[in-house]
């Protein structure tokens, strides 16, 4: 999938200093309203949308977007606006499940291949190599075929999958720790390997995973719901937005704005995921 | 795959590159492979034994199962009924032996056989195997020349231009592949009917499946050398081409693509990978033949000869692939060669 | 920098949308329909896109049947009016117990490796279906078949335990086709299950897993069945039978000629067809409708005022009509469909909408409290009903939205449904099949005619497990009923039993129905004789020809 690394290069390498500071940025501002947005439908939906997402009214069936239905109908009359809002706090969860289990997989890699001896090292290290090119979604398939598709399987399957990519971060970063200058003073006043590395390495490490934590949700999320997609997920009546895209394939050709919103919202996610954990990402280079 | 100059560990690489590492490795270069290809024999014993485990580990009864897929009415069985699936399949078997006899068999080539045909898994996986590659290798290429253009266009010009260009890349970037995948379906295929909808292995049928994994892949490849060629048309080579009096595009495309495209060709062995996933997902949205449609109803149905031996399989073209990729970069990155 | 950007996105993005939105709303150009005396074309190949494919090309499932009619005679062929006429046994008749029935067969026919269709290849095909070549021929046979055998050449009897009324008309089924002996016994299954043999109009000439079959016109045919609308070799040369599993994809390569016919249309695309001078054709299929039964061994349905409550809560009529956009057909009778031979419109009327009856029947039940969500209480237990249904293989995304209005309208009255899309490894597995497991179930069998209620229905005893039996109902009243239908040979006694089965299961409330399975073939007009075989619907192919 192809928001797997969070990879934007600095923008300040074009910009001079002083234009730096005084520019407003406007992706950022977008993404953090929709950022809150996102939130605000997890966790109180009704007041982003009060109809109830499962109310079935089949005189209103396949109604295209309106005044009444911001985003139109589907084919037993539920508000799709309502199910795209409820089915936030789904779509969410499972999404920071599976990046919260990528980065714990990737923590327990990246450090054993960074800072065990030398034969472990290598063969974990051959593991996060192959592992983070072999295609995510044939692991994850492979996981879902074992454990039966499911939300639970979802979060572990895209979680795992995605992991051999942040492991190979978390990897570099206790790398270059391990390598910095600090280190080597540190060693040089006798203090001990535990406890350089505690205090040192791993915080160094881990402090810019917050800004891959952020986008890890996003590219979850789009790859769980690619998992509903195909119909190896959360099932209907779920509104969980992957499930509504797959449900609205039947009618695509008579309402197409049940297919097309949900993949725009989670299109809008993603961007908002990504934008965010890059602005975190250049903010904490700049700090350095 | 070469990990150090990819983006995502840019930053370690930075601080580390500071260190001369480079001039280690020309004459370590066959001990290199060699760790690898031993590395890889162990990830590939690993996969396999993991890929057993999978199908030991399958919940509920796999002779129920098989029989119910083939009659297609769910309900339990008596043991006569199940007698002589047992039998086909050696389910009865000690855990140890359907071990030793399944590692064995992936020696000699042997994947298992389906529970859902009555075929080997390898058969099953060849017919489809390359349909999916066919599609993955235009999906690659689409996306480089996507990329080519793109980049070539937008890089390094006005601060809007860059801007558009910059935002095309991650907004593409980020496009679910199954829902650009239904767009285009939609639009080029239903509407305008300019492509055929039933898929099939023409020409005309692949533009575009493949143009839904090439779409992402582009803008996603595009954010990485967007930076690195803009960097190389800062360099000194350049200014002294212009003087020379090359016209601006001939300077990109053939001094400035070499090095801006380096980050693309890391990419490659990845980009593989990605690609792959892509195709499961877009076989199933145009009814392309291939191991991805393959792949997704032997998950549904929970047969796992075939998922395994799918993964086995791809596990192997992988280390070929990585190995191969490792070679490439090593040959064509005039950085390291000189150094 | 990143104002323009934002700015240029969002244009972009709602550009695009306003694109998408407008182009889809573009009506597709409709098609050219031949004039009425256009020539009959020699040859052609046929382009039909056919949803699911099968394991293997023989067997069990309808949609092996359905592909295996193309290339398998079967020894009797179904009118439209139930009545079976010769195909490959040119006639037969029945000793007076009801015991044995001696079939003469056409004499000359040949299967397609040369093999003789006589007496001994159709024997032995009887015996490999009971042993296990097809389980669903098994199914029908079980409890009647005894043995087959060759009294000559072109004469085989086949011994009964039991009468068995309409056995002639059952083996009009797609899963008795008539497969060469020699190709059973001296191929490997393997073989057997991608190119079977058989003396049919056309010959497997390759299977593209994932991709197609490919048939191919069998020229030495001489074995058609009487109804057939003409003699002789197909007119076609091929059939591309290929598989598209998504309804849309379908109805797309039929508007842009890339099909020449496809098989189910989905149902909201109906009218748009119909509306465009495509040939649709629509078949209600007999047998075990689309229905739900209760597990009559646990509560809450163990009690049958609560089953009955539930029923009347539910408007299932307005439920099918708006999902089903007039297209799927209606069915109260929850034991047969209306297709079937014996229908009991009394049973299919026996209950309406009455959502006062069932609050009346839930609280008389003593199911009288609500929780906070509605659902109704009694001694701290909610009134919870487990419904777990086939997500993907046997029910499909109309039949899943009908189940999720039904859950919507039990709530009204109380019921909490929970509706559990079990996937297709789960349902193989046979999970949710056991008593335990759920409270409701829903499912369908096809079947030529009401014969299915004995499999159905029929109690299961320890020796003999009926494992299709999904309401765990043992009712030896409803079993002598349904046997003594099964063994009366006058056919209107006949069905006036059947309908009396049917009529206690509705009294009862043991099941209930929702609508009828169909079968739907849309067909390009410049191809004319495609129709649907009037045992289990499928499409059939021998006559068809294309005009111009």
């Amino acid at each position: 999938m192809t928001t797997a690394l969070p990879r934007k290069p600095a923008h300040h390498e074009r910009t001079s200093p002083t234009r730096r500071r005084r520019r407003v940025s406007w992706s950022l501002i977008t993404a953090i309203v929709f950022a809150a947005l996102f939130a605000l439908a997890a966790i109180a939906p009704g007041v982003l949308a009060t109809d109830d997402p499962t109310a079935q009214n089949f005189a209103d069936a396949l109604q295209s977007p309106s005044l009444t239905h911001w985003f139109g109908t589907d084919e037993a009359g539920r508000d799709l606006y309502s199910r795209i809002v409820h089915g936030t706090r789904e779509s969410l969860l499972i999404g920071i499940g599976a990046a919260g289990i990528a980065l714990v997989a990737a923590l327990v890699l990246g450090s054993v291949a960074a800072l065990a001896d030398r034969v472990t090292a290598s063969i974990v290290n051959r593991i996060i190599e192959v592992a983070f090119a072999f295609p995510s979604l044939l692991l994850a398939l492979l996981l879902v075929s074992i454990l039966g598709p499911s939300p639970w399987t979802q979060v572990v399957a895209v979680g795992v999958s995605t992991a051999p990519g942040y492991a190979r971060m978390v990897r570099g970063q206790i790398l270059s720790a391990k390598n910095a200058g600090y280190v080597e003073a540190a060693r040089a006043l006798g203090h001990g390997w535990w406890r350089i590395l505690g205090r040192h390495v791993l915080p160094n490490a881990i402090r810019p995973l917050v800004a891959v934590f952020t986008m890890a949700i996003g590219q979850s999320i789009v790859w769980a719901s690619g998992l509903s997609f195909l119909g190896l997920g959360v099932a209907p009546p779920s509104s969980e937005w992957g499930a509504l895209l797959d449900a609205g394939r039947a009618s695509i050709l008579q309402a197409p704005w049940l297919t097309f919103i949900p993949g725009l919202v989670i299109l809008v996610l993603a961007l908002t995921a990504t934008t965010i954990g890059t602005h975190i990402q250049n903010s904490l280079e700049k700090g350095r | 795959m070469t990990p150090t100059s990819s983006s995502e560990a840019r930053r370690a690489d930075r601080i580390t590159s500071v260190r001369p590492v480079a001039p280690r490795r020309s004459p370590r270069r066959s001990r290199r492979l060699a760790s690898n290809v031993v590395g890889a024999v162990v990830v590939l014993w690993g996969a396999a034994t993991a890929a057993f485990l999978a199908q030991m580990a399958l919940p509920g009864d796999r002779a129920t199962a098989i029989l119910n897929i083939r009659t297609g009415q769910a309900q339990e069985r008596t043991p006569d009924e199940l007698a002589p699936i047992v039998d086909a399949y050696g389910l009865d078997h000690p855990v140890l032996v359907q071990y030793l006899d399944y590692i064995g068999g992936l020696l000699r080539g042997d994947l298992g056989t389906s529970y859902q045909q009555f075929r080997p898994v390898w058969d099953l996986i060849g017919e489809q195997l390359g349909s999916t590659l066919v599609l993955t290798l235009t999906g690659i290429l689409l996306a480089w020349v996507l990329m080519i253009v793109w980049v070539t266009l937008t890089a390094g010009r006005g601060p809007r231009v860059r801007a558009l260009g910059s935002a095309v890349d991650t907004v593409t970037a980020a496009l679910p592949p199954y829902w650009l995948g239904i767009l285009l379906l939609l639009f080029f295929g239903l509407t305008l009917r300019w492509f055929p909808v039933m898929g099939g292995s023409g020409v005309n049928g692949i533009v575009l499946p493949a143009l839904t994994l090439a779409i992402p892949l582009a803008g996603f490849m595009g954010q990485s050398v967007r930076a690195e060629y803009e960097r190389a048309l800062d360099q000194p080579f350049v200014l002294s081409a212009r003087m020379r009096g090359m016209g601006d595009l001939g300077i990109r495309l053939r001094h400035v693509l070499r090095h801006g495209s380096i980050p693309a060709v890391t990419l490659t062995g990845w980009a593989l990978g990605a690609t792959v996933s892509g195709a499961v997902i877009v076989e199933q949205i145009y009814s392309r033949p291939g191991i991805g449609k393959t792949l997704v109803s032997a998950v549904g149905a929970q047969d796992l000869p075939v998922v395994t031996g799918i993964v086995v399989l791809v596990a192997v073209l992988y280390v070929v692939a990585n190995l191969l990729v490792d070679l490439v970069y090593t040959l064509t990155d005039p950085r390291l060669k000189t150094s | 920098m990143n104002a323009p950007r934002t700015r240029r996105t969002l244009a972009a993005t709602a550009a695009a949308a306003a694109l998408a939105l407008a182009l889809s709303a573009c009506n597709n150009g409709s098609v050219t329909v031949p004039s009425a005396d256009a020539e009959r074309v020699d040859g052609g190949t046929i382009v039909y896109a056919h949803q699911q494919e099968p394991q293997c090309l023989f067997g069990g499932w309808i949609e092996q049947a359905y592909i295996s009619y193309q290339f398998l005679d079967n020894l009797f062929s179904l009118t439209e009016d139930g009545e079976a006429v010769p195909w490959l046994a040119e006639d037969w008749t029945v000793s007076e117990d009801g015991l044995t029935y001696t079939l003469t067969l056409k004499d000359g026919v040949e299967f397609t490796d040369g093999t003789p269709v006589d007496a001994e290849a159709v024997a032995y095909n009887f015996d490999y279906w009971v042993a296990g070549g097809n389980s669903t021929a098994a199914v029908w046979l079980g409890g009647y078949y005894e043995s087959a055998e060759a009294v000559d050449d072109l004469t085989v009897a086949i011994h009964l335990s039991r009468p068995y009324p309409r056995f002639i008309e059952n083996l009009t089924q797609g899963y008795f086709g008539i497969q060469s002996q020699q190709a059973l016994e001296t191929r490997t299954d393997e073989e057997n299950c991608e190119q079977p043999i058989g003396s049919g109009a056309f010959v497997v000439q390759e299977w593209n897993r994932g991709e197609n079959v490919v048939l191919v016109r069998n020229d030495e045919y001489t074995s058609w069945p009487e109804n057939a609308e003409h003699t002789g070799p197909a007119y076609v040369e091929k059939v591309d039978w290929r598989f598209v599993a998504d309804g849309v994809t379908r109805v797309s390569a039929l508007h842009s000629g890339e099909a020449d016919a496809i098989y189910d249309i989905p149902a909201i695309e109906w009218d748009g067809l119909d509306g465009e001078q495509y040939e649709l054709h629509k078949y209600v299929t007999p047998g075990r409708p689309q229905q739900i039964s209760f597990n009559t061994t646990r509560a809450p349905f163990d009690d049958e005022n609560l089953r009955k409550a539930f029923i009347f809560s539910l408007d299932r009529e307005s439920i099918v009509d708006t999902i089903g956009h007039g297209v799927i057909p209606f069915e109260g009778n929850g034991g047969v469909s209306q297709a079937t031979p014996g229908y009991s419109q009394k049973a299919a009327d026996w209950y309406a909408e009455d959502i006062d009856e069932a609050n009346r029947l839930l609280d008389e039940a003593g199911w009288t409290d609500r929780n906070s969500d509605g659902y109704r209480t009694k001694e701290g237990k909610t009134l919870e009903v487990v419904f777990p249904y086939n997500a993907g293989t046997i029910i499909n995304a109309d039949g899943a939205s009908i189940f999720q209005a039904v859950q919507e309208q039990a709530k009204a009255t109380g019921f909490k449904v929970d509706l559990i899309p079990v996937p297709p490894s789960e349902t193989w597995a046979g999970t949710y099949s056991g008593p335990d497991s759920y409270d409701i179930s829903a499912g369908y069998w096809t079947s030529v005619n009401a014969g299915i209620l004995y499999i159905n229905w029929r109690p299961s005893t320890e020796d003999d497990p009926n494992y299709s039996n999904s309401a765990f109902y043992d009712s030896p009243e409803l079993e002598s009923l349904i046997l003594a239908a099964n063994s009366e040979s006058d056919v209107d006694a006949q069905n006036a039993l059947y309908g009396q089965a049917q009529e206690y299961i509705a009294e009862h409330a043991l099941s209930f129905g929702l609508y009828d399975r169909l079968s739907t073939l849309g067909v390009n007009p410049r191809l004319r004789g495609v129709w649907q075989e009037h045992a289990q619907g499928g499409p059939t192919f021998y006559d068809a020809y294309f005009v111009e």
